[in-house]
């Protein structure tokens, strides 16, 4: 018996259906991407951050001390572990979170003022710059935060919260007309 | 208590995103110690009027023990490190 | 008619007219109204009654310290009690109602109390109603609640919405008259990131209702500019109708704006009300000065107000209080407001001072009484005249209005609400902020600077050493012109003496001055005493009119200065904040997150029911066409999986991954069971301790490779466990090589079990699993046919041969889906973690119902599992306590009902036969319950006193709770296949 699996992602049921137009501001779900998790060995959390900075396609989150996220929109979640590997194998344990985690792209102008609704970090360019990435509160549930753009912040979440902190969201962007679809 | 705490690996984070485990100052008695010294480490717990020294773990953050000192009739927090720090500190 | 609007004037918008009701009466107020200015205009000065008199009352201020025009708005689910007309915006549409009047406004049966006032003086409730006690909750606290109060609460589900945000920046000014525009836009202009909040829903203060010229405009106009500019800026942010509540550690600020309190159809895209929290550099408090009433004969007749509110209404509103209008202070402040009258072309009848010299000068041909003093007032429902007393002779003098100003109070609540007490200064004759700080800082009238000219200088010249402070380069500003004027001073006058009638301190509980007395006499002097002895200063107002007077009186009945009497304490809210704003979005299935299972979608498609399982949505049994009850779902799961196979979702283990040179070690030290020679490829159960020796949590260790573990939690602890490790691996042992990190969401986990359960399997994967190859306690990765990388555990929770797998959570739902296809010729069902916890029950393992906290390895038969030998693990020095290592603990045993029919339920005792309920005769407790279809009975597993021993004694199990009680044997715990023939099949 051999077949082809399905992946089913947290927030089909969601998301489900056919696009609706994007709004100025605009919830993008990433349907596929692998992440993973990188724990630098004891004493090598420079050593690996450099590793994985200098690789062009991967995306680094901080979690905290000598812990990060990996993204990758070009990988598929075994190579990416196969490539983690390479680069830091003997430095660093990998995790494969890919199924573990789902990753929402909010833009447009009033994307701070939506965040400050649920977090209590200061989101300004100046106290929290492009490119910066950190795990934080927003409203119950636990999430990394990375800004990737002047008005563009990376959302990942646990899959298990992902359709809480989805409907959390949709919510504090409603005065906004917050609009939310799956990427192309 | 404190509404923000600087988290040393973190910035400036509201309290929300931490659990406090209490006293810091405390030290795992060794295997072979005495009764009375595992009983007071488990069980007795001082009260401290002003300076206080507690393990607030950043649960929603970084995950890490943290050590905050403060002073629990102003409130005011007069530093916040690292709790591998300051337990390898304490070892020596 | 008395009360009416003005020809022209004011900021209110003519051309717009409202439509409101009041009580039911159509009335029709102006854009820019609030409600109580437009009832003014309407000459509606009866507003309410009071809380213990029914006395009449009338509006008396112009702003959130209004103790009597407190109206509920709105109907239905929707209303709003104890609105403070003062600062209610008025829309078209507005319904507001008078409270605490039966059965009308203008007839108020509740009045009758006010003929009683003689026996119901200040403590009356607490002498009265002291004995019978047993009566205090049956009748007379009820009684007084409906014959007192404001207004009620609406017990409908309230069907606004409202919102919480963060908000940060360099300078909060909370304040947006003189001294907070001018600070907002000197730091503003130097490129703060400043946010300036005002309660008003227009921006601009003591300046709406100014008389003066700034820069050669009037007053309103310069603020208007100011706001123009202000608003022109990107770095400042501008929250009207957004009152700052609280002042808390690190300098953050609560604040809550009304969003849409102003509008009759609320927009559902929009919070009707939004709570901020504001995390500030610095902070200014431009909150101006409170003008004090004066304490004497009659002074709660509708008509008598504040002579600052009788200005605004003036001066903002184009409404002037009366036809003729007295006024009575004890400072300059009254000739402002007789001068404003009297330049709208008011009469004013009277300037009564109570200074027997001053140089103010009161308007041409208005008569001036010095050294006068008011002793009694007349009218009824509304004022008709005042009775001066000058010099031993009295004179009636008649007028529809009284303005009292007693001098003024810096408004400071915010600064004291970290436990700093406001100071007595004599020059103010008040009290001031104290000294808190560069955090927070007080400016304008609030930092008692009373001249716009001074109150302009002060936000500027604060607002630039605060840009300095941060770094910022301030340009020196420039401060606009405004006309000399004279400081404005005042004599301090508590109470005036000769009192005719009730003088009353506190409007909205109806002390008055005698009432203070009583309680200094009967030994309640201590401000904080008199507070609650007379009530003086509670309620919705929290005496921000009343407590000034009252600690003046105090004093003076003491023989003391205010200073050694000092105020009351200050705590947020500055004003009442409804509970639905501090909730914000956190209400209904949004209270808590929900975490939903990746095998959801799968469990739905199977009809499962599903249970609350702390954040979880879990599975609880998947019924069939003609199954009537749960019981007879649970029942077919579980025989099916003792003689088929099903599939359960255990998605929610806790899962973590433990890496490093040292995880045995750590894990070994984790565990109270031996862990170091775990081979690789194999699964162990493990058992975690607390430090007092007691068991935490229990759970799998597999060891994947040398340094690499997977390890599984319970549910429930997933995160207890988490926390505990990371605790363990900083604090206790920094130096372990050893990293972890939680996949609970990366896998999605599900058992397979019962006799058919490999022959299912092997289906999927070309490995081979057998007995041989892969035996109980096997754990290792494998690759499932089409290429998903998976986790297989030969481990059992239902006693049945039984496999754990773990796939990618995303593909979960399709192997779930795979596995019920290759089942389907095996009769596979999926099964609920009921029939999952009847499985376990039937085997006599155990969960958290049993480890309550309270039971050690031994006491829960796992003995064997603790290893003495391990020189130290978490947990291991205190298990040796005498206690703890009893003959007579509790013991884990299983129970059966001698009648097969009856019943048990977890939480019942159980005791001796023949013995009396007591705490002494306690023999033990039931953990958990359930039906085995196996055993076709009831069966319990339950602690008891040196249980191991007492196999096939009788016992009886008492639930007192429920009024159930039943005799059942006592039991080995494992009910079923106690040789564990069919786990090792």
């Amino acid at each position: 018996m051999v077949r082809d699996y399905n992946n089913r992602h947290a927030l089909d049921q969601k998301l489900r259906g056919t696009p609706k137009p994007a709004h100025v501001d605009h919830l993008e779900v990433g349907h596929w991407q692998a992440i993973a998790t990188v724990l630098a060995h004891a004493g090598l959390d420079a050593a690996v951050q450099r590793a994985l900075s200098s690789t062009p396609d991967l995306s680094l989150r901080y979690c905290g001390p000598g812990e990060w996220l990996v993204v990758s929109q070009v990988d598929t979640p075994v190579g990416l572990m196969r490539r983690l590997d390479m680069l830091c194998g003997t430095q660093a344990h990998v995790i494969d979170q890919s199924d573990g985690r789902v990753l929402l792209r909010l833009s447009g102008p009033s994307a701070r003022q939506i965040l400050a609704k649920g977090i209590g970090v200061d989101l300004h360019p100046a106290a929290f710059a492009l490119g910066g990435s950190t795990n934080v509160l927003c409203g119950h549930i636990a999430i990394n935060l990375s800004r990737t753009g002047e008005d563009i912040f990376e959302l990942i979440v646990s899959r298990s919260f992902a359709e809480s902190l989805f409907e959390d969201l949709m919510t504090m962007g409603r005065p906004f007309d917050l609009s939310a679809a799956f990427s192309e | 208590m404190a509404s923000l705490i600087t988290c040393p690996h973190c910035g400036v984070r509201p309290k929300e995103e931490f659990t406090i485990r209490g006293d810091a100052s405390l030290v795992r008695p060794a295997p072979s110690a005495s009764d009375e010294a595992w009983h007071d480490y488990v069980y007795v717990r001082a009260n401290p009027r002003g300076r206080t020294v507690e393990h607030w773990h950043h649960v929603a953050g970084c995950r890490r023990f943290l050590v905050v000192e403060r002073d629990t009739v102003t409130h005011e927090v007069y530093s916040v490190v690292d709790g591998a720090t300051a337990a390898r500190e304490a070892q020596r | 008619m008395s009360a009416y609007r003005l020809s022209s004037g004011g900021l209110v918008d003519r051309s717009k007219v409202l439509s409101f009701t009041f009580d039911g009466r159509p009335l029709r107020g102006l854009a820019g109204d609030t409600l109580a200015s437009a009832l003014l205009a309407n000459d509606q000065l009866l507003v309410g009654r009071s809380f213990k008199y029914h006395r009449p009352r009338g509006i008396v201020s112009a702003g959130p310290s209004e103790p009597n025009a407190l109206v509920t708005l709105g109907s239905g689910a929707r209303s709003d009690p104890n609105t403070k007309a003062t600062v209610a915006e008025l829309y078209a549409g507005l319904t507001a109602k008078s409270q605490n009047r039966w059965p009308s406004l203008g007839f108020d049966v509740g009045a009758v109390n006010g003929l009683l006032s003689p026996f119901l003086g200040a403590g009356f409730y607490y002498k009265t109603f002291m004995w019978p006690r047993q009566l205090w909750e049956k009748l007379y606290e009820p009684v007084i609640r409906r014959a007192a109060g404001l207004g009620r609460a609406v017990l409908e589900r309230d069907p606004e919405s409202y919102e919480k945000t963060w908000a940060f920046c360099d300078l909060l000014v909370v304040g947006g008259g003189p001294a907070g525009l001018m600070a907002a836009l000197t730091a503003g202009r130097a490129g703060l990131r400043v946010i300036l909040a005002d309660e008003d829903f227009r921006l601009g203060g003591s300046l709406l209702s100014e008389t003066e010229t700034i820069d050669g405009s009037p007053a309103p106009a310069f603020a208007e500019r100011v706001v123009a500019e202000l608003l022109s800026l990107d770095n400042v942010t501008l929250l009207s109708r957004t009152t700052v509540f609280g002042w808390y550690d690190d300098n953050v600020f609560g604040a809550v704006e009304r969003v849409q309190k102003h509008v009759a159809e609320p927009s559902a895209k929009l919070p009707t009300e939004r709570v901020w929290r504001i995390a500030a550099k610095r902070a200014l408090l431009a909150t101006g000065a409170e003008e004090r009433p004066l304490v004497f004969g009659g002074n709660d007749r509708p008509g008598v107000m504040m002579a600052g509110a009788v200005s605004t209404y003036a001066e903002r509103y184009g409404v002037s209080a009366g036809k003729s209008v007295a006024i009575f202070t004890s400072g300059s402040s009254g000739y402002r407001t007789a001068r404003g009258l009297a330049a709208k072309g008011v009469t004013v009848s009277a300037v009564v001072d109570s200074r027997a010299e001053a140089s103010d000068a009161a308007p041409d041909g208005v008569r001036v009484i010095r050294s006068g003093a008011i002793v009694d007032t007349k009218g009824r429902q509304r004022l008709s005249g005042i009775v001066v007393e000058r010099s031993g002779f009295e004179e009636l003098i008649a007028c529809d209005a009284l303005g009292m100003s007693g001098g003024w109070s810096p408004v400071i609540h915010l600064a004291c609400q970290r436990g700093a007490r406001p100071v007595w200064s004599e020059d103010l004759k008040a009290f001031s902020a104290p000294d808190v700080g560069n955090g927070l800082r007080v400016v304008g009238s609030a930092n008692g600077v009373y001249t716009l000219g001074g109150c302009l200088r002060d936000g500027a010249e604060k607002a630039t050493a605060i840009a300095a402070e941060l770094g910022f380069n301030a340009a020196a500003a420039q401060l606009p012109v405004t006309e000399p004027e004279t400081d404005p001073s005042f004599a301090a006058l508590w109470y005036v003496p000769g009192a005719k009638s009730k003088a009353f301190v506190d409007f909205q509980n109806d002390v008055h001055a005698k009432d203070l007395g009583l309680a200094l006499r009967e030994g309640f002097g201590h401000v904080e005493h008199a507070k609650r002895y007379t009530t003086s200063g509670m309620a919705t107002d929290q005496g921000k009119l009343s407590n000034i007077n009252a600690v003046g009186i105090l004093a003076g009945m003491r023989g003391v200065s205010p200073a050694a009497v000092g105020t009351t304490t200050f705590r947020p809210f500055y004003t009442p904040v409804s509970f639905g704003a501090l909730a914000g979005t956190s209400r209904d299935g949004h209270a808590t997150p929900t975490r939903k299972s990746p095998l959801h979608e799968w469990a739905k498609k199977h009809g499962a029911t599903f249970v609350d399982s702390g954040l979880w949505f879990r599975s609880a049994w998947f019924p069939r066409a003609g199954e009537k009850t749960w019981r007879e779902s649970v029942d077919r799961e579980v025989l099916n999986v003792r003689a088929n196979v099903g599939l359960c979702d255990v998605s929610t283990l806790g899962k973590i991954e433990v890496f490093g040179a040292d995880a045995a070690e750590f894990l070994n030290r984790l565990y109270c069971n031996a862990l170091l020679k775990l081979p690789v490829g194999k699964a162990r159960y493990g058992l975690m301790l607390r430090e007092d020796g007691f068991v935490f949590d229990d759970g799998t260790v597999s060891r994947l490779a040398e340094d690499h573990f997977f390890v599984t939690t319970t549910t429930a602890m997933a995160g207890a466990v988490m926390s505990h490790m990371d605790y363990c691996a900083q604090v206790l042992w920094p130096d372990l090589k050893v990293r972890f990190c939680s996949v609970s969401d990366q896998w999605a986990q599900m058992a397979i079990a019962g006799p058919k359960a490999r022959d299912v399997l092997q289906q999927l994967i070309d490995e081979d699993i057998s007995e041989a190859v892969f035996p109980f306690l096997a754990a290792r990765s494998m690759v499932l046919r089409g290429g998903i990388h998976a986790r297989l555990f030969r481990i059992s929770f239902s006693g049945e041969l039984a496999f754990e797998l773990a796939v990618p959570a995303g593909y979960g739902e399709a192997v779930a889906e795979q596995i019920m296809e290759a089942g389907r010729a095996h009769g596979i069902c999926a099964y609920g973690v009921e029939a999952l916890n009847v499985l376990r029950l039937e085997k006599g393992l155990l969960t958290h119902a049993e480890f309550d906290g309270r039971v050690t390895p031994d006491d829960a038969g796992l003995g064997r599992m603790f290893s003495a030998q391990k020189p130290d693990f978490i947990g291991k020095h205190l298990s040796a306590r005498y206690g703890l290592t009893a003959a007579d603990r509790m013991q884990l045993v299983g129970l059966k009902p001698v009648d097969k029919d009856k019943d048990m339920r977890a939480g019942a005792h159980l005791l001796k036969e023949g013995m009396k309920p007591s705490t002494l005769n306690d023999q033990g407790w039931i953990s958990s319950t359930g039906y085995s279809p196996v055993l076709g009975q009831h069966i319990a597993l339950a602690f008891l006193k040196s249980g191991r021993e007492r196999y096939g004694e009788k016992i009886v199990v008492w639930d007192k709770l429920r009024d159930h009680e039943v005799v059942a044997e006592v039991c080995d715990p494992v009910f079923v296949d106690p040789e564990n023939k069919k786990l090792k099949a």
